[in-house]
């Protein structure tokens, strides 16, 4: 489908309290444009119930943990670029998709709207323990 | 409160019993009732909360500010603040250029909030000495520091572009020795490199990158007569010896590492270690109960070089 997205969920205890969090949220944030268009993520807290409610259903072990399409892909280690865009492709819902993320390897992060690509991410808005969260 | 049982223990040796820190960091705005942005930014508050805080808890030490924003603010990048969490770094003035040439220089005494902070310990440091509270410096590590100077990109240079990361990390690591020498000359007994994202890379890369770049602070630290400490954060585990052996009197981990293994390892080396009560499941959340959580910290950590704190 067009519009089918790659979901991200990324575990932390907070990304603005944590610089850990924070920079997992950031190598989400500072992918290219062209992969934002193929991504949907979210913070998920830890310090809010729905936070643990995520971070149980996906069998979360540590924090700070990035996952992709439901797998626990990177935890406790920030990825390189690259690693990001292969781990992405190969969760790629359709093969135009994979192909299109690919031709992205050698892109690299960009700065300019990370800040705005983190606040639609909700990130460091949902850390109190009655905080909701909606991906 | 006894700032010479907490001195002992940060530096590995045996305790009449374990010595208390809380990182109280911006819950101490909440314990005045002040918002923390407010709070970080005024002396005066400042000093009241971490006064209050301490009496309250009845703290061996406590650090002045938990806020790893105040060294890469005082060197030009800019923050978003907010009333209930520390202050974020919005811009990586690094993340296409080396330090030199995004023209960033030592910061002063006079850069960014140091000011606010010179003034905060000359308020709190002689009522927290009548407290026989140990007041504790804490700043930004080489490579957390690095992260706010050239933002992710700074995770994946390590490997790519790895002169362009030395580079930066470098600087960090100059940053974070003048900020040692800013704590000590305020009085600060202990001063400890926090370093959360070193957590977050292999053995390898933090023998490259974070272990010599601490060594102009830990030398600053020691020049200057006082305590030195490494906190990191997160699943530390495969850099754990690297942490035990960096070169300073010991380290401080968060609630996700075991505290026996934590244990066994800096006595092996010699050091201090504090933590790890469950500063999310405990403390937050009350998922676990605190007290029982206490108990079982307590336990692990002993009465030799340990001291009890949240993780």
């Amino acid at each position: 489908m067009a519009d089918e997205k790659i979901q991200i969920d990324v575990l932390t205890l907070d990304s603005v309290q944590c610089a850990a969090c924070g920079y997992m949220m950031e190598s989400i944030a500072a992918l290219p444009a062209d992969v934002q268009e193929m991504i949907e993520y979210t913070e998920w807290s830890i310090k809010s119930k729905d936070g643990v409610g995520k971070f149980l259903e996906l069998k979360g072990k540590v924090l700070p943990t990035i996952c992709i399409e439901k797998d626990l892909v990177f935890e406790s280690i920030i990825p390189q670029y690259e690693e990001l865009i292969d781990e992405m492709a190969k969760r790629a819902p359709t093969d135009a998709m994979r192909e299109r993320i690919i031709s992205l390897r050698g892109h690299g992060f960009e700065f300019d709207k990370i800040q705005e690509n983190l606040k639609k991410a909700g990130s460091g808005q949902a850390t109190r323990a009655d905080s909701t969260i909606t991906s | 409160m006894a700032k010479q049982m907490l001195i002992d223990a940060y530096r590995g040796k045996r305790t009449a019993k374990p010595p208390w820190v809380p990182y109280a960091g911006v819950h101490c705005a909440f314990l005045i009732n002040e918002p923390a942005d407010k709070m970080l930014q005024d002396p005066e508050l400042l000093a009241k909360g971490v006064v209050e805080t301490a009496k309250r808890y009845k703290a061996d030490g406590i650090p002045l500010v938990f806020d790893l924003s105040v060294e890469a603010n005082s060197i030009g990048c800019d923050l978003k603040w907010w009333a209930d969490n520390v202050p974020s770094v919005t811009n990586h003035p690094c993340s296409d250029k080396t330090p030199k040439d995004a023209g960033l220089e030592m910061p002063t005494k006079d850069s960014g909030r140091w000011p606010v902070l010179y003034e905060a310990a000359r308020i709190a440091k002689p009522q927290l000495d009548e407290l026989d509270c140990v007041l504790m410096g804490l700043f930004c590590g080489p490579l957390t520091l690095a992260s706010h100077l050239a933002g992710v990109r700074i995770f994946t240079d390590v490997y790519k572009h790895p002169d362009f990361a030395a580079e930066v990390i470098k600087f960090a690591g100059e940053v974070g020795a003048r900020a040692a020498e800013f704590y000590a000359e305020m009085g600060c007994e202990i001063i400890a490199i926090v370093d959360p994202v070193a957590s977050q890379i292999k053995s390898e890369t933090f023998q490259q990158f974070v272990t010599p770049n601490c060594q102009p602070a830990i030398k600053a630290i020691h020049d200057a007569g006082v305590t030195s400490s490494f906190f990191i954060c997160g699943d530390c585990t495969r850099v754990m010896e690297d942490v035990c052996k960096i070169g300073t009197h010991g380290f401080a981990i968060d609630e996700q590492l075991n505290l026996v293994f934590v244990r066994d390892l800096a006595r092996k080396h010699g050091v201090g270690f504090g933590g790890n009560l469950k500063l999310t499941l405990a403390l937050s959340l009350g998922l676990l109960s605190p007290r029982e959580d206490a108990i079982v910290s307590l336990a692990a950590g002993g009465q030799e070089g340990y001291t009890f704190a949240p993780g």
